[in-house]
């Protein structure tokens, strides 16, 4: 291709190319009735699969190599960082800006007219997000029973959406535990095959997989906790080749005794911070154990690093790794620890933690696919929520937001002279695209309901949208469509943004590239 | 690529869209034909009459089996679809331990019927609406169908357990091992408190030679190893049994030590005390009472040396070496003992008591067994014996499955008449319910509810019976209300099968039908595969 000679033509036929086919993968993916994709790993974990139907998820495993295919990959990661759903969204609104956009340029509209089109539509289509946004926060009543329809409405595209019920008052009983902290560290999910989806509960409290040791209590109220990190095992001189020479056995056996001896004063200085629960991110060796079950305390070794912080966390202890002055250290509360079993495991469960807000997610689900999804979506669901919790407002999903938006797009650009109208008028019409997108995937007729859609806005029936349920135009706040006012915010600059950026660009300038093997990806 | 859009922009969407739908369809049906392909091949093993599978891995190793999540699991599946068929055997394996044939036949059905109602243009999403519904309702039917089961009345278990290993290959011996597997769950749970089995709890020692008639129920404990040390006893009455975790050889430090030796008379000491440290631990050990030494294994060193071994017979200690540390706990809780760290704490407390410690020689290898225990513990241990690798291994999962069948009956207390009964009395019961709705989920509803007829069709078809004459009979008998005709493969007809002592946990149903519903629901879903570089 004759790269440097028309700079524009580039643009089309490289960037714009490669972003539509990395939209169209997820485009199948937006909306209730979206279709989920299987991903097969390549290279080292040949053979395993993921099926799943969350954008980032898709995107984020895909290999591309474009440039402007790799920019629309970023802001679907960036959504999900920012507020954790809507990453399909964002991708399909981009790339229909651009599809938008290609047919402006070959209009001989000059991508900078385009730009300033779009920056107009962007402002107007926020200012009629932010006008049809609605507050609830001041009655707790009201205000749950929208988290409540938020919750529906992101889990009903994911593979929960048979049991959206349950598991929306599952996130939102979570959500609400954590007193609008907004700290998702504080829920913890553990995923357990067997079962199905239904089988999934919410314990208050925080589960440890991993084993009490031997002989000694396997239940203790009213628990005193030392969280720490220190080898049990012997305390080691940490000097390369450092040894001990002696001149008979006996002397290594007095040796012995006394590397005995320093671990058994170790596990008093342990003991003087008057508790009755130790648990250790390290080894734990037979004879501390054994001292420890003497002392009537219960010793958990080898709990994980992750494991470890959050129970510092929720438990309100710290981390100790020196025992020397015990009214320093901040123990870990809880009212109950106790021995419980989950699918064929047994694991340890605190409740009444000192962090109120903590909980625990049990997912339960036939294959390990259905779990990582529901894991997935939960996670989507919390992320969602815990904003909303933050940011109160909440709009009205479905499409509507989308059709409104539209609408005031398209008024605002009649007022404008100019051929920035021109733009403003592709970008209400990107816009719409996307409830004709979720009625296409739902396999009904998306021109009928579309149109249908678009006259009830401009009859200034203002909460229409589309029931994918019913397959018809509906009102909104009869169905219960309601979707967090942040993350569509956030789909409409993300995706505004990233298109401007692409337009922007006249050239790609390729460093001479490290030579490596081709990328094989499906991109 | 841009140019070719621009003259006819309007009808570009609706252009690729068509496009669009070719490549689902044809993903969707591509992973319908590789998970029934799946559900094809275990089909033959269903039921009592079923055939095993001879199964050869890579290092040409030889398994045979008859269980459908160990055939699956051997298969290496490599499509995407008929992976997650692999996971569901699994999953109902870990959930209910049996029925795992069963629930990849259900799913391979339910997906068959899907895929002629997409031909028929139904919407995906709309098969999986009603098949969910449909679970549900499937549920409900095999709930009201249930006989409540008490865990007092071991007749019922004994048949359950029975039923489940019927289809094995080991089933001459099911008269044998039911028993036992019912034996070993009830002495683990307490009826009025468990909930759940932990099957750890039970622990299955394999041994080759003998036949599985062979196969004992140890109330205690059988080690594996065999006793240490020449010269030493072999059968200790009233046992006073010691679980050590420290070692009786020379000390060593965890720093690197060297002993300096500069002449003659220093390596004489040095042995001399060696011989000195060791005695003494020894006689400690003694001077508490104990007569079996049980020795945790060390992999820092030798846990017990030679010379320990010979000073230990001497004192007519039993000695046996190599716990491992993860069965400490079992030992324990078995014997009612409590480890032992160190020397100091080695006190005549610690101890467990047993009426006999003894070692027995099986085949070409020696065990030690503990029977007699003072206070035991909820624990059981079950010696199976095969007279190869392959009946052994067999034995083993046959008998896992009759351990859960009975966890299910503590799990969920009901039990349904089996030999394809509940299949049939769905499927009636089903698409009498489908005739009262309307619309598209009716349709599937019948659809479904006539899938689910491949159980019994399969069923008799492995017995060597006609499938047509033999289900359409059992329809028959069904919908005049004989909730437990079922196919009686041993007489070849149909006949109430609870008379017949094939009886069932509930659980294993239910579980099958919402696994499988599940699945299904989640192939229908998938529209790409997409592959992943990483």
């Amino acid at each position: 291709m004759a790269l440097a000679l028309n700079p524009v033509q580039i643009m089309k036929a490289e960037a714009e190319e490669e972003r539509s086919e990395t939209a169209h993968l997820v485009r199948s993916t937006l909306g209730p009735r979206g279709m989920d994709k299987i991903l097969v790993a390549m290279g080292r974990n040949e053979g395993q699969i993921e099926v799943t139907n969350d954008g980032a998820t898709i995107l984020r495993n895909i290999g591309v190599d474009n440039p402007a295919a790799k920019i629309l990959v970023d802001i679907s990661k960036t959504q999900d960082d920012e507020v954790g759903d809507g990453t399909t969204s964002v991708v399909v609104l981009a790339s229909e800006l651009l599809r938008e956009a290609e047919k402006l340029v070959s209009m001989r509209l000059h991508p900078q007219t385009i730009i300033a089109g779009y920056r107009k539509a962007t402002d107007a289509a926020r200012e009629a997000l932010t006008a049809a946004a609605k507050d609830n926060s001041s009655d707790p009543q009201a205000f749950r029973e929208d988290l409540m329809r938020i919750a529906k409405t992101t889990l009903s595209s994911k593979i929960l959406a048979q049991h959206k019920d349950f598991f929306a008052q599952l996130a939102v009983d979570a959500v609400l535990r954590l007193k609008g902290s907004g700290n998702l560290d504080a829920i913890q999910v553990i995923k357990k095959t067997g079962g199905t989806l239904r089988d999934s509960f919410l314990d208050e409290g925080f589960i440890l997989e991993k084993k009490i040791g031997v002989n000694q209590p396997k239940r203790i109220e009213k628990a005193r906790i030392l969280v720490a990190n220190t080898p049990m095992d012997t305390d080691k001189i940490k000097v390369f080749g450092s040894k001990i020479s002696v001149d008979s056995t006996a002397k290594v056996a007095e040796l012995e005794l006394a590397e005995k001896e320093k671990m058994k004063a170790k596990v008093q200085r342990i003991l003087k911070h008057d508790i009755n629960v130790f648990i250790n991110r390290q080894l734990i060796y037979n004879y501390p154990e054994q001292l420890f079950a003497d002392a009537g305390v219960m010793a958990i070794e080898h709990a994980d690093f992750a494991g470890i912080e959050r129970l510092a966390l929720v438990t309100g202890g710290e981390i100790a790794s020196t025992f020397d002055s015990p009214e320093l250290v901040n123990l870990g509360t809880c009212d109950l620890i106790e021995e419980c079993i989950i699918g064929e495991d047994r694991m340890i469960r605190f409740s009444g933690v000192k962090m109120g807000e903590a909980c625990t997610v049990v997912l339960r689900g036939a294959t390990t696919q259905i779990l990582e999804e529901a894991e997935r979506s939960l996670h989507d669901a919390l992320c969602v929520l815990t904003q909303t919790v933050k940011e109160t407002r909440v709009v009205y999903g479905g499409g509507c937001s989308e059709t409104l938006m539209a609408k005031a797009v398209q008024e605002a650009a009649s007022q404008v002279p100019g051929k920035e109208a021109l733009a403003m008028e592709s970008y209400a019409k990107a816009l719409l695209m996307i409830p004709s997108i979720i009625s296409d995937n739902a396999g009904y007729d998306s021109a009928q309901l579309l149109s249908e859609l678009k006259a009830g806005h401009a009859q200034g029936h203002s909460t229409l949208g589309l029931d994918m349920e019913e397959g018809c135009v509906d009102c909104m706040v009869k169905v219960g469509i309601t979707e967090s006012f942040q993350v569509k915010r956030q789909v409409v600059i993300s995706a505004a943004e990233a298109a401007e950026m692409i337009l922007r660009v006249d050239d790609i300038l390729k460093a001479a590239p490290r030579q490596r093997s081709h990328d094989q990806g499906h991109c | 690529m841009a140019t070719k859009a621009v003259p006819a922009p309007k009808t570009r969407p609706s252009k690729s869209e068509f496009k669009d739908k070719e490549k689902p369809a044809q993903i969707r049906s591509s992973n319908i034909v590789a998970a029934k392909a799946v559900a094809d091949a275990i089909k033959t093993s269903l039921g009592p009459r079923g055939m095993d599978k001879m199964i050869q891995d890579g290092k040409g190793e030889v398994t045979i089996t008859n269980d459908g999540a160990t055939i699956l699991k051997q298969m290496k599946v490599l499509h995407p679809a008929a992976k997650m068929l692999v996971e569901l055997s699994q999953a109902q394996d870990a959930e209910a331990g049996d029925g795992t044939t069963s629930v990849v036949i259900l799913a391979g059905a339910m997906l068959e019927t899907s895929q002629k109602l997409l031909t028929k243009g139904f919407h995906p999403a709309a098969i999986s609406d009603s098949l969910l519904h449909f679970s549900a309702k499937a549920v409900e039917v095999l709930e009201s169908m249930a006989i409540p089961v008490d865990l007092t009345d071991n007749a019922s278990l004994l048949k359950s357990a029975n039923t489940a290993l019927n289809s094995k290959v080991v089933h001459e011996h099911s008269g044998m091992l039911a028993p036992m597997a019912v034996d070993a769950v009830l002495k683990i749970v307490d009826p009025n408190k468990d909930q759940n089995v932990d099957l750890k709890d039970i622990h299955i020692i394999k041994k080759l030679g003998e036949t599985v008639e062979d196969s004992q129920l140890v109330d205690g404990i059988v080690f594996t190893q065999k006793s240490q040390g020449i010269g030493g006893p072999s059968k200790i009455e009233k046992a006073k049994i010691g679980l050590i975790q420290f070692c009786i050889s020379p000390p060593k430090t965890d720093m690197d030590n060297t002993v300096l030796i500069r002449d003659y008379a220093a390596m004489d000491r040095v042995l001399r005390e060696e011989r000195q440290y060791i005695l003494n631990i020894t006689k400690k050990i003694k001077a508490a009472g104990c007569n079996v030494l049980l020795i945790q294994k060390s992999i820092l060193r030798d846990a017990v040396s030679d010379l320990a071994l010979h000073l230990l017979a001497k004192q007519k200690i039993m000695v046996v070496k190599d716990i491992e540390r993860e069965d400490i706990e079992f030992v324990c809780k078995t014997l009612g003992c409590r480890p032992i760290a160190s020397l100091d704490h080695f006190t005549p407390e610690a101890l467990g008591t047993a009426e006999l410690s003894e070692e027995f020689q099986a085949g070409d290898s020696k065990f030690v067994k503990i029977t007699g225990v003072q206070n035991p513990g909820r624990t059981v241990s079950i010696l199976l014996r095969g007279s190869n690798k392959q009946v052994l291994e067999e034995a083993d999962r046959s008998l896992h499955d009759a351990l859960c069948v009975i966890r299910c009956l503590v799990k969920k207390r009901f039990l349904i008449p089996g030999g394809g009964a509940p299949e049939a009395e769905l499927s009636v019961k089903l698409t009498q319910y489908a005739h009262t709705m309307k619309g598209m989920d009716a349709y599937c509803f019948r659809a479904f509810a006539e899938s689910l007829e491949v159980i019994p069709g399969i069923l008799s078809e492995n017995a060597g019976l006609s499938p047509i004459s033999t289900v359409t009979e059992l329809r028959n008998r069904h919908a005049r209300g004989e909730t437990h005709a079922g196919i009686n493969v041993r007489k070849g007809s149909i006949s109430n099968i609870i008379d017949e002592n094939v009886l069932q946990p509930l659980l294993v149903s239910t579980s099958a039908i919402t696994l499988a519903a599940e699945c299904v629901r989640s192939i229908l879903k998938i529209d790409d595969i997409v592959n992943v570089i990483r």
